[in-house]
């Protein structure tokens, strides 16, 4: 009997330590269990082989579009009776030239996936349009082809918006929510500038010539820094004049910086492309237009104490200047006495060796009249030596230069004497010492 | 752009009526001028004076400021062309 086989022993202690366990059903075969993750892979790969879901084409109403940071927007896509679950992620956004709004009927091409995590299914969205206006977004995007091309889109073409507007233009309806939104913006913000109203009908048939008329006017004004071209949210048929060439092409010839602000964020008309600048919402747009003034009162502010600040500073950079030259004056006084110490202090010096010098001078020439006298002949003669001469005129030096009867001429220190030579003795040299 | 002693000459009703930007833009060149600190006495007290005036001149628009409207085609013929000018 091997000992890893169950036995039948084994089976009764079982039953044993756990009396409550029911008693063992009739044999059947056990069921799959499955978990949840292995359960949605199977759908998902049920879903995955389905070749007409990879590329289908739905038609629906978008339902509760959101926008998260991500970039991408869920929404369900419904009609009378079902719902479907929707993604459209952020490429395929930018891409697409209209953004789902709630309510407006499109057709989505996408494919159909299961979402594991979740355990959902839904149309992930590669392209939007919308339904019933196919012919309408035809147009929309091949006018939009065109007039990029002719670089009507550029972003070369944008200017910069002034900063400090002093006449703004505005082409709107004179009536309903967008004008009055302006200008209570303008009143919180930046009051001191000048509204020039060209006012026009927005939607209609008439809409598209009537806001390049506006448009126009405004070109005719002198002065103005920048324009709004602004309308409210509304329906993508109700906004279609701002995808007309004449508007479009308006907005691009303006003399001055244009901003655009149509609609809601989602909605994005040629006109948006051709301005200098594109503002998500009409207040968006005149706030976009001026600096706010409501900080301007700290800043004007700050630049008085500044000032204050620099007056104050110049004096006590003055001051402080005077007060160390004022140090530098009363440290340079010591300086002049003890100079003037030392001019003395010199020119005693001076006098000094001069003095000294001189004396040195007398006494060195006192030596040398000695000295000059010391080695005179005169001054030999007169110590007692004799100088002696032949007739010739010869001075004796040598005994033996001379002859017996020679005759000499002795000179001695007082006149001279004739003498005659009587002997001579050259060898003897010490006679005058002995 | 007008020199700030040439702003800060004018009379309340002139210096009323330049335009909000340019009292800011000569404030600004005052407290510049002022902070380089290379004028003498009696300048940097004039150009503090100045710079008092401009702000002063800011400071009341920016209180009393009121929104201008002019909408054009109100006045004059009420066809579809530009009715008048500025």
């Amino acid at each position: 009997m091997s000992d890893d086989q169950p036995t039948l022993w084994d089976a009764v202690v079982a039953a044993e330590v756990v009396p409550d366990a029911p008693i063992a059903p009739a044999v059947r075969p056990a069921p799959r269990i499955l978990r949840v993750s292995e359960l949605n892979r199977r759908v998902r790969g049920l879903l995955d082989a389905d070749a007409q879901l990879a590329d289908v084409f739905v038609e629906g109403e978008v339902s509760q579009p959101s926008f998260p940071p991500s970039g991408h927007c869920f929404f369900t896509l419904k009609d009378a009776n079902s719902q479907l679950r929707s993604v459209c992620f952020r490429e395929q956004l930018e891409h697409a030239t209209v953004r789902p709004m709630h309510g407006m009927n499109v057709i989505c091409r996408g494919r159909v996936r299961a979402y594991e995590p979740q355990g959902t299914y839904q149309l992930y969205v590669e392209t939007i349009t919308p339904a019933g206006a196919g012919d309408l977004h035809a147009r929309y995007e091949a006018l939009r082809v065109q007039l990029a091309a002719a670089g009507l889109f550029d972003e070369g073409r944008k200017r910069p918006i002034a900063r400090w507007p002093r006449r703004i233009g505005v082409v709107t309806s004179p009536v309903g929510a967008v004008w009055r939104d302006i200008t209570n913006v303008l009143r919180r913000r930046y009051p001191m500038c000048e509204l020039v109203l060209a006012p026009t009908v927005v939607q209609g048939v008439t809409a598209a010539p009537a806001i390049v008329r506006a448009l126009q006017r405004l070109y005719a004004q002198p002065d103005l820094d920048t324009i709004i071209l602004a309308r409210g949210g509304g329906s993508l048929e109700d906004l279609w004049s701002f995808n007309d060439e004449r508007v479009v092409r308006a907005i691009a010839e303006s003399p001055v910086p244009i901003i655009v602000g149509v609609g809601h964020e989602s909605d994005v008309t040629l006109a948006d492309f051709a301005a200098d600048l594109r503002a998500p919402t009409p207040s968006a747009a005149a706030e976009l237009a001026t600096p706010d003034a409501t900080q301007m009162a700290t800043i004007l502010g700050r630049l008085r104490d500044r000032a204050s600040a620099a007056l104050m500073g110049w004096a006590s950079q003055r001051r402080r200047l005077l007060d160390s030259e004022r140090r530098a004056l009363t440290g340079l006084a010591p300086d002049i006495d003890a100079a003037r110490q030392r001019t003395a202090d010199l020119v005693d010096r001076a006098g000094r060796a001069a003095g000294d010098r001189v004396q040195r001078r007398r006494m060195s020439l006192t030596g040398a009249g000695d000295s000059l006298r010391t080695l005179s002949p005169a001054a030999t003669l007169e110590r007692g030596y004799a100088v002696a001469r032949t007739t010739d005129g010869r001075i004796v030096r040598d005994a033996g230069a001379v002859e017996p009867g020679d005759p000499l001429h002795v000179i001695v220190a007082r006149g001279s004497v004739d003498a005659r030579v009587e002997k001579t003795r050259p060898d003897a040299d010490d006679e005058l010492f002995s | 752009m007008t020199e700030p002693a040439e702003l800060a000459a004018l009379s309340d009703a002139d210096l009323a009526k330049r335009p909000f930007d340019e009292l800011v833009a000569a404030l600004q060149q005052v407290v510049q001028r002022l902070e380089a600190g290379n004028a003498g006495l009696e300048e940097s007290i004039e150009l503090y004076k100045q710079g008092l005036r401009l702000h002063g001149a800011c400071d009341t628009r920016l209180q009393q400021a009121e929104l201008t409207i002019t909408e054009l085609g109100r006045r004059g013929v009420t066809g579809a062309e530009p009715a008048e000018e500025a």
